[in-house]
């Protein structure tokens, strides 16, 4: 038994159960026999995924369903031995080379350069290209990238890559000149329910209106995630009714609690029970930018109007800071410890305005 | 092939004739010895040469009083004579640091509390009548500050005999080659060979320990009768217990239950990351054996300053006149530059009083030579009196002239500088008028600090990196204000900010700690109260590598969803934790349970800090993680291993619940409580605390 969510994934571009349009030029594109380079961009959950899978069926036939978890190692010229896991079938090549972290330019150049030397046996009967998947190209260094770019331009008659990120905006132009961009959007919050009403017809279950919407709300249209909640709340109580408790990941519960911590009182202790749950967040595999996010957007709940403006301002400066420095937890504390210092004066200012 | 076999055999035989019949195993390791290599080890110190069986030296008594012992054991025991030879006093040679070694508790420049306590553990376990087993003793302190001397004088105080352990020295060039048969030895390839003993010092060593143990001395004529007193002294440890540490626990395991000595182990600390006390001696070792760990403080500048006059004094005497007797401002000088090693204070001394008589020898007029001694210490003088009257902050960095050395902080004291925020009294500075502020930037007026940050960064042997992660750690304890807290958050970022970049690191990293320091000392406006707050070591290290150790088994375990890192930490793991899908291999499951789920308890049982002790070096292991990407996707292979690593991870809290809880984080109040004691008691703690003052005003 697997997760709905990989159980009633949809196989072919015919299948999908949105973005349509979409899916048939993809479609088109495939049948002409070749098509470019792809870079597949949109939002988590949004199925991009699933529709290069799709894409990849339609080429190759069903043998692209025949995975392989395969350990790579691979030697850089300076000696270094890099270990990387791919998952691959017989015709395409699936690599996050952000895995390998620094050195992801060596995963780029030498892997690529293993399939696109091979080629195909029977080039009659299949495609005379194979195509190499590489997924959160947004996380790649820039060195990597630029590897990328020749790499792309020199292996182009034997293999295809699809790029796959969540945006572009950290991918660099010559990339994205190269590829045919295409962009996946969330599914609109009325096909995250229709999909979860299939899934649950084809579950035997039946799943009320309401909590389906209720669900895609929750779930931010993210259709990953609202499959998994669904399917949370099959567990938690069935037959299902409209008003149950969606059931929320353990983490978003821990940083709400953190987030209410933080409001109630505006301490140098404080801060140091909440340094202590923002520990117990990382070492529960949490990143600090997500942590951040859901911080910032808790905590915005509870704020005014006036200050609102000022903590996200604020919010963006450590963000930032994040993303450049190598140690999360400065970041992550100097922003609690400044929405603290904020918090308190805008409610003693209130207190002082009460009074008189 | 020769020699191996002959060691080979040496072994087997040690190892047979150990326990069965040992003096016969003497008679046959010695015959084998000799055979061998012909050639003992040599004494380390005092110039007392061993030989091999063929031609003991007899000049030095001390060797001839029992041969076969000393040849048999293979090693050296240098034998602490009960009646100290005293030294010649007219001998000029001798250096002051031997000439003045102290006779007495009394000349000991330890602190009185250290000596009672070493001399009550030496009449526990040294007197028959009280011992129970082995015992083992172990002194740690800077190199310097009187652990070999409270030891002899001790032993000698209390009529104990001491046998010491050296290692012995290898290089048959040195030996006396009187006999042409050793001078063909000596360089014949083979016996040269045989000669290196690197693998067999281990067994050396443990021999040592058991004929030290087993046998007394021989009573010699004339010698005081405290036969049965004896203590093992250990300060040179044979190199190989530095590579393998576990050798050295076993031996001492062994010696442990079987023995009946004492055994004395002095370490010195050093500095840097690798303390050889720690690696040596590790807490778990320690708690194991029973070592009882007894830690000496550098050299308190008073007690210096005590025992140098008394030097000067007595060889002023000595020389009638014809010494340059430095006068008390250059004694302190030579107090604080030494920073507690009372060693290098006497030998530059020494140094200092010398220039006069060599300048004699050198045939110079004499009424000119001490002119300009005199003139030179006048000029020394008047520099220290300035310094001392301004106490100005770069006054305390005046190099010493003579004998300085390196001053150093112990990570303890220097984050203790930093974060105890001491300034000068306002009224203070009543002399020297300080440019003020103007009036707009009135609130960011502080007074004078009385540390230097950037001194203090690089006094503790750190990188600055390393140093703000330590402040990161305890700095929330000694702010009392959010705002203030806000801002010190703040330039702690920024220091972060500035040495993200791993290029400009090694520029950088000076700015950031210095951002880091100083942004702290200037945002803490407050007074901070005195009082001992414990210092914790960092736990971001820990979390940042569990953090990274979590989300490649993650991604290990869990490859066949074929999902990004975020998404699948963020949202398929918390989710595959409520779901009950049966279709998971043991270890998935581990998995999920132990990162998928948060404890909802209000206190976080899986941090817990870790006191920082005042010797403790700071940790540097977990250094190199950055920038190495092969470590990281290396780790994937021992994804496996983590897990069973993180089940016991989550098992330790259900098994000791009220431990995890009072040392969690969130229990502010009990933080106190989560102090482990190390090995001293808490009076101990308050005395680093006052010492820390004392350095303080001294400067």
């Amino acid at each position: 038994m697997s997760l709905w969510v990989d159980k009633y994934r949809p196989t072919s571009l015919g299948k999908l159960d949105y973005h349509k349009e979409q899916a048939n030029q993809l479609k088109n594109m495939v049948q002409c026999g070749d098509f470019p380079h792809l870079l597949v961009y949109g939002p988590s959950g949004a199925g991009k995924k699933t529709r290069i899978m799709c894409l990849l069926r339609e080429l190759y036939g069903a043998g692209v369903e025949k995975l392989r978890i395969e350990h790579q190692t691979i030697t850089a010229p300076s000696k270094k031995k890099i270990e990387i896991n791919t998952i691959a079938s017989n015709y395409h090549l699936e690599v996050n080379p952000s895995d390998a972290g620094n050195s992801d330019r060596v995963i780029i150049q030498e892997l690529i350069k293993t399939v696109a030397q091979s080629q195909q046996i029977q080039s009659s009967t299949q495609r005379e290209f194979k195509v190499v998947l590489l997924t959160e190209v947004d996380r790649l260094t820039k060195d990597a990238q630029h590897a990328l770019r020749r790499t792309m331009e020199k292996y182009m008659s034997t293999c295809r890559l699809i790029l796959c990120c969540n945006s572009t905006s950290k991918v660099i132009g010559p990339i994205r000149s190269r590829c045919l961009a295409v962009r996946v959007p969330l599914p609109s919050s009325e096909e995250v329910c229709s999909v979860l009403s299939t899934v649950c017809r084809k579950e035997g279950l039946l799943l009320p209106a309401e909590l389906a919407k209720r669900i895609s709300e929750k779930s931010g249209r993210n259709l990953r995630k609202a499959l998994l909640m669904c399917e949370a709340c099959r567990v938690q109580q069935y037959p299902f009714s409209a008003d149950q408790v969606i059931p929320e990941t353990d983490w978003e519960v821990y940083l709400r609690e953190t987030a209410n911590a933080i409001v109630s009182q505006q301490s140098p202790q404080r801060l140091l029970e909440v340094r202590g749950r923002l520990y117990e967040l990382l070492t529960h595999c949490i990143p600090p930018e997500v942590i951040m996010k859901g911080l910032v957007t808790e905590l915005l709940g509870n704020c005014d109007g006036q200050l609102k403006a000022e903590v996200t301002h604020m919010a963006a400066h450590y963000e930032h800071r994040l993303q450049l420095g190598s140690k999360a937890i400065y970041h992550l504390e100097a922003f609690t410890a400044r929405f603290m210092a904020m918090y308190k004066k805008f409610m003693e200012d209130g207190l002082d305005a009460m009074m008189f | 092939m020769m020699s191996k076999l002959s060691l080979g055999a040496k072994l087997a035989s040690n190892k047979l004739n150990r326990w069965v019949e040992p003096s016969f195993g003497d008679l046959f390791h010695s015959a084998d010895l000799s055979l061998s290599t012909g050639n003992g080890p040599f004494a380390r110190s005092g110039g007392t040469r061993m030989g091999g069986k063929s031609q003991p030296p007899s000049t030095d008594p001390n060797t001839n009083k029992c041969p076969r012992k000393r040849k048999t054991a293979s090693n050296i025991i240098k034998l602490q004579p009960s009646n100290p030879t005293e030294p010649a006093q007219g001998n000029d040679d001798e250096p002051w640091v031997d000439a003045h070694a102290p006779r007495s508790q009394a000349e000991l420049a330890v602190h009185k509390k250290k000596i009672e306590e070493v001399e009550h553990w030496m009449k526990v376990h040294v007197d028959p009548k009280t011992i129970k087993g082995g015992a083992v003793l172990l002194l740690t302190g800077p190199s310097g500050c009187g652990k070999s001397a409270t030891v002899q004088v001790l032993a000698q105080h209390l009529g104990y005999s001491v046998q010491e352990w050296a290692n012995p020295s290898s290089h048959s060039e040195y030996r006396p080659s009187t006999d042409p048969d050793a001078y063909k030895q000596t360089f014949d390839p083979d016996s040269r060979f045989n000669g290196f003993y690197g693998s067999s010092q281990t067994g050396l060593f443990q021999e040592f320990l058991l004929r030290a143990n087993k046998y007394n001395r021989l009573q010699m004529t004339g010698e005081g009768g405290a036969s049965d007193r004896k203590l093992i002294l250990v300060e040179d440890f044979p190199n190989q217990f530095y590579r393998q540490p576990g050798c050295l626990h076993d031996i001492l395991r062994r010696f442990v239950r079987t023995c009946r000595r004492p055994l004395v182990f002095i370490v010195s600390d050093s500095l840097s990351g690798d303390s050889s006390s720690r690696l040596l001696f590790p807490k778990d070792v320690q708690e194991e054996l029973g070592v009882c760990n007894i830690s000496f403080n550098p050299v308190a500048p008073t007690s210096m300053m005590k025992v140098l006059s008394r030097i000067v004094s007595i060889e002023a005497g000595k020389s009638g006149g014809k010494m340059c007797v430095p006068d008390k401002a250059a004694l302190d000088l030579l107090c604080s530059g030494s920073s507690g090693d009372i060693r290098s204070a006497i030998n530059s001394l020494q140094f200092s009083c010398l220039t006069d008589q060599s300048l004699e020898k050198g045939l110079l007029a004499v009424k000119k030579g001490k002119a300009l001694a005199t003139s030179s210490r006048r000029a020394i003088g008047k520099a220290t009196h300035r310094k001392r009257k301004s106490k100005d902050a770069e006054g305390r960095d005046e190099e010493q002239a003579i004998g300085g050395k390196d001053a150093s902080l112990f990570l303890f004291r220097a984050l203790g500088k930093i974060l105890y925020c001491k300034r000068e009294s306002p009224e203070g500075s009543e002399g020297f008028q300080h440019p003020s502020l103007p009036a707009h930037l009135s609130e960011h007026n502080r007074d004078r600090l009385l540390v230097d940050p950037e001194a203090v960064v690089e006094r503790s042997h750190m990188s600055g990196e390393f140093f703000s992660l330590y402040l990161q750690q305890n700095y929330l304890d000694f702010f009392s204000d959010v705002e203030d807290v806000a801002r010190a958050a703040e330039y702690l970022s920024d220091a972060d900010f500035l040495t993200a970049d791993w290029n400009y690191r090694s520029t950088m990293g000076e700015y950031g700690s210095s951002v880091a320091t100083r942004g702290l000392l200037h945002s803490n406006c407050g007074h901070v109260a005195g009082g001992f707050r414990p210092l914790h070591k960092p736990s971001w290290l820990l979390v940042n590598k569990k953090y990274r150790e979590n989300s490649l088994a993650a991604q290990s375990l869990f490859i066949s969803f074929c999902l990004t890192p975020v998404s699948l930490q963020t949202e398929l793991l918390p989710y595959l934790a409520q779901l009950s899908n049966p279709l998971r291999n043991p270890a998935q499951i581990a998995f999920i349970q132990d990162v998928g789920c948060l404890s909802r308890r209000k206190l976080p049982g899986r941090l817990k800090l870790e006191a920082l002790t005042d010797k403790d070096p700071g940790l540097l292991e977990l250094e190199s993680e950055e920038e190495d990407g092969g470590s990281a996707s290396s780790a994937v292979h021992s994804a496996s291993g983590n897990l069973s690593g993180d089940k016991g991870d989550q098992g330790e809290p259900f098994q000791e619940p009220p431990l995890a809880g009072s040392q969690g984080l969130g229990s502010g109040g009990d933080l106190p409580a989560s102090q482990p004691q190390p090995n001293t008691a808490s009076a101990l703690l308050e005395e680093d605390d006052l010492l820390i003052e004392e350095y303080d005003s001294d400067f």
